[in-house]
């Protein structure tokens, strides 16, 4: 087999046409840069934050109340950023029970965002429980109060996190393991057949939890009742924080991996990413019509046009999601991607905005409190969102994450021997000819 | 392969069967299922026509309950604005706008039958006494998420904000004291009899008793807790209506049996999750088997290791 006929090259008959067919490591752009450092400077600053936050108490760090006894590490780092980091459980479940095939290009990116953003989310969500030592609790099922949304949530996402989560991102570990060296070979095969006879249970488990979670999240502030906004209670607010953390993480998953596209100048296929708009926008109208529809049904429609800061946050959301799901749509006509990201972008914040408001932005608990958090409460919230980003630039640097085109793994084998031949570390390019068959790769030498 | 829509309903469909039993057995289970009242329910019965608001109840609670007073407000008087860490009984007044009308108001836990803070607690630190009915906290189970500042109707659970090992305060009607045969702080010192403690049984027909001698002094001649969000055993008499004392109107069921219902019946045994997992693996199972078999064909193709 001769590798000119592999290639996929940008001078091809076809090379208007892209395909993502390869998960292929970020290569030519080093880890550590500026931006980098920066990142790693305030996760480093969240920590010793943290660390003064165990000492003195939530108070002295915080603008928490009684009134507002949560604030933007549960609201915004747990309940939106999660929200944000659904890809592996909404682009899955097109991509696995849907049968949406080419959506797999964008597996490895859904699942890494989401273990990272549950990740950071479950770290702060530890770091804003008042008593944590008493999370031991956690492994005795009889002492969790089945009924309770919040057990739900705190148990059903860091076992979603932990195992099914942690287990779909094994394989871009054990493929970089059986580059690695081909000693680790049979090994890394025998672990990779035991992970593809449990996938089933995996992936079925890494669906169900995500379901349930997320709409827990959502049936968190039933129990509020009267002190979330007419406009957010409704009984359907489990549906619809459901509803909106797929759509939020279509546009998450998808948008980062545009926004990377752009930036490690990869091509973009277009039949994926067109798909995916699709289906987001379909997502976001359905979310939008469940939303109104709700509104109405319960009367509470007229509360939207009261001049008030309730009604202006549900119009900017409600304005946000419906220019983003038209600006998707319209993206799908000429294939145009600035339109598409752009679309993302809305419609995610109009979903970030709509899983924010009924804990922070609509919650009314008495007239005379407000929360604002404290500059102490946004640094380690940043923190720790910081941590995810510096986790995932990492990553994407060392395993094959980001879909490519075919040519793309050539280049990447090629760039390594000649260019940078003295790096061993990287991994993939120790033995062998870079991922093809050892004895072929000297033949056609 | 196409088929993948048809395929995933009829699979729920079949596993649905058992599925169909248990939900409907399980709303029948829900109805029968009324708040029950405990064996030697007790509370607090608060006159708030009688209160004159001398807030000796106010230091006797802080005595009862070892907690030191809260002088935060001028550095010298034991004068909280409202419940805190360290006040676990406060007297309020409420005046209407044209001075028409004030009264003192006496808030503490309700000590509702069927309580929203431990309907909402993960681990069960907040627990009602299945005896004497008090809500209490158990400090061993608490991991500090303050829902149970969220979820309370009445906003009685409070946070201790300050300090590395924070504490949930509320009224826990002096248990201890109880024990020791005593009666809970704020009603041994009541000068005019405004609270009093007893079976909640006794108060219901005493604030009745009440309400029959004079007629036209309370508001609507009902007794607030009697049923209100499902009954609960710290009740209420007032001139004023319920509202202006921070009592709200929440009918007669309880903010969790109205608000979790269908979070109930959905987790009900588990049976739905279950159910839906195995329709999942069966579906998922057959993607697997035409995606690998995809991945393999391309690994043939390009003499690249497949990825799943």
């Amino acid at each position: 087999m001769s590798t000119a006929s592999l290639r996929n090259a940008p001078d091809d008959v076809n090379a208007d046409k892209v395909r993502w067919e390869r998960a292929v490591p970020v290569y030519g752009f080093p880890v550590v840069n500026r931006f980098f450092i920066v990142l790693c400077g305030m996760t480093l600053l969240a920590f010793v934050l943290t660390a003064y936050r165990e000492l003195a108490g939530l108070g002295p760090v915080s603008g928490m109340n009684d009134a507002y006894g949560w604030g933007i590490w549960k609201t915004f780092n747990v309940m939106v950023l999660t929200g944000l980091g659904s890809g592996a459980f909404a682009v899955g479940i097109a991509a696995w029970v849907f049968r949406r095939k080419r959506l797999h290009a964008l597996m490895r990116m859904a699942l890494l965002t989401s273990f990272l953003a549950y990740a950071c989310g479950l770290l702060l969500l530890g770091i804003d429980a008042g008593r944590p030592w008493n999370f031991y609790w956690i492994v005795f099922p009889w002492k969790w109060n089945m009924h309770s949304p919040l057990a739900e949530v705190a148990i059903c996402m860091s076992i979603y996190a932990m195992i099914p989560l942690a287990l779909e991102n094994i394989p871009p570990v054990l493929e970089r393991l059986w580059y690695f060296d081909s000693r680790l070979r049979p090994g890394v095969e025998r672990v990779e057949r035991r992970l593809h006879s449990f996938f089933p249970w995996i992936i079925a488990a890494a669906y169900l939890l995500p379901g349930m979670h997320q709409s827990s999240l959502g049936a968190l502030m039933l129990l509020a009742g009267e002190r979330v906004h007419p406009l957010w209670q409704s009984p359907w607010l489990p549906l619809l924080y459901l509803g909106a953390s797929t759509f939020m993480s279509f546009g998450c998953v998808a948008g980062t991996t545009m926004l990377c596209c752009l930036v490690w100048k990869r091509a973009m296929d277009m039949e994926v990413l067109d798909e995916a708009a699709r289906i987001t926008a379909w997502l976001i109208f359905g979310w939008l019509a469940l939303r109104l529809l709700d509104i109405v049904f319960r009367g509470a429609l007229g509360t939207a046009f009261h001049a008030d800061r309730f009604a202006g946050v549900f119009w900017l959301e409600i304005l946000l999601t419906s220019i983003g799901a038209w600006l998707l749509r319209r993206s799908l006509q000429n294939h145009e991607t600035n339109l598409m990201f752009l679309g993302y972008v809305l419609s995610s914040v109009g979903g970030m905005i709509y899983r924010f408001s009924p804990t922070t932005l609509a919650f009314r608990p008495n007239p005379e409190s407000l929360y604002f958090p404290t500059t102490i409460e946004v640094l380690v919230a940043l923190g720790f969102v910081c941590m995810g980003i510096a986790g995932f630039l990492l990553i994407v640097k060392r395993f094959g994450i980001l879909p490519a085109p075919l040519y793309e793994w050539h280049d990447m084998a090629s760039y390594f021997r000649f260019r940078r031949p003295y790096i061993r570390w990287t991994g993939y390019f120790k033995h062998g000819y870079y991922g093809e068959d050892e004895a072929e790769a000297t033949d056609s030498d | 392969m196409a088929i993948t829509r048809r395929e995933l309903l009829t699979t729920i469909g079949k596993a649905g069967v058992p599925a169909a039993v248990a939900m409907t057995v399980i709303p029948q289970a829900l109805q029968a299922e009324s708040i029950p009242v405990p064996s030697a329910a007790v509370g607090l019965l608060y006159d708030a026509s009688i209160c004159i608001g001398c807030k000796a109840c106010v230091a006797a609670c802080a005595e009862a309950n070892n907690t030191p007073p809260d002088t935060r407000g001028d550095k010298l008087h034991q004068a909280p604005s409202d419940l805190n860490d360290v006040t676990r009984n406060i007297i309020k007044l409420y005046k209407s706008e044209d001075g028409s009308a004030f009264s003192y108001v006496k808030r503490q836990c309700m000590h509702c039958l069927d309580p929203a803070c431990a309907a909402g607690c993960p681990f069960q630190a907040l627990y009602k006494d299945p005896e004497s009915g008090i809500v209490r906290w158990d400090e061993e189970k608490c991991i500090g998420c303050r829902y149970c500042t969220i979820t309370c109707p009445y906003h009685i659970p409070r946070f201790q904000w300050q300090g590395y090992n924070p504490r949930v305060t509320k009224c826990e009607l002096c248990h201890d004291r109880l024990e020791k045969g005593l009666r809970p702080g704020c009603t041994s010192v009541c000068p005019t009899g405004a609270v009093i403690f007893g079976p909640r049984t006794v108060l219901l027909s005493e604030a009745k008793r009440r309400i029959n001698n004079s007629p036209g002094r309370y508001y609507q001649s009902r007794i607030y807790g009697e049923t209100d969000n499902g009954g609960t055993q710290s009740l209420y008499l007032s001139r004023v209506p319920f509202e202006k004392l921070g009592l709200p109107e929440l009918g007669p069921e309880s903010v969790p049996a109205r608000t979790l219902r269908w979070q109930r019946r959905l987790y009900q045994y588990f049976a739905l999750p279950a159910v839906l997992y195995v329709g999942l693996v069966q579906v998922i199972r057959k993607s697997l088997k035409g995606h690998e078999q995809e991945a393999h064909e391309r690994e043939k193709q390009t003499g690249l290791r497949a990825q799943l």
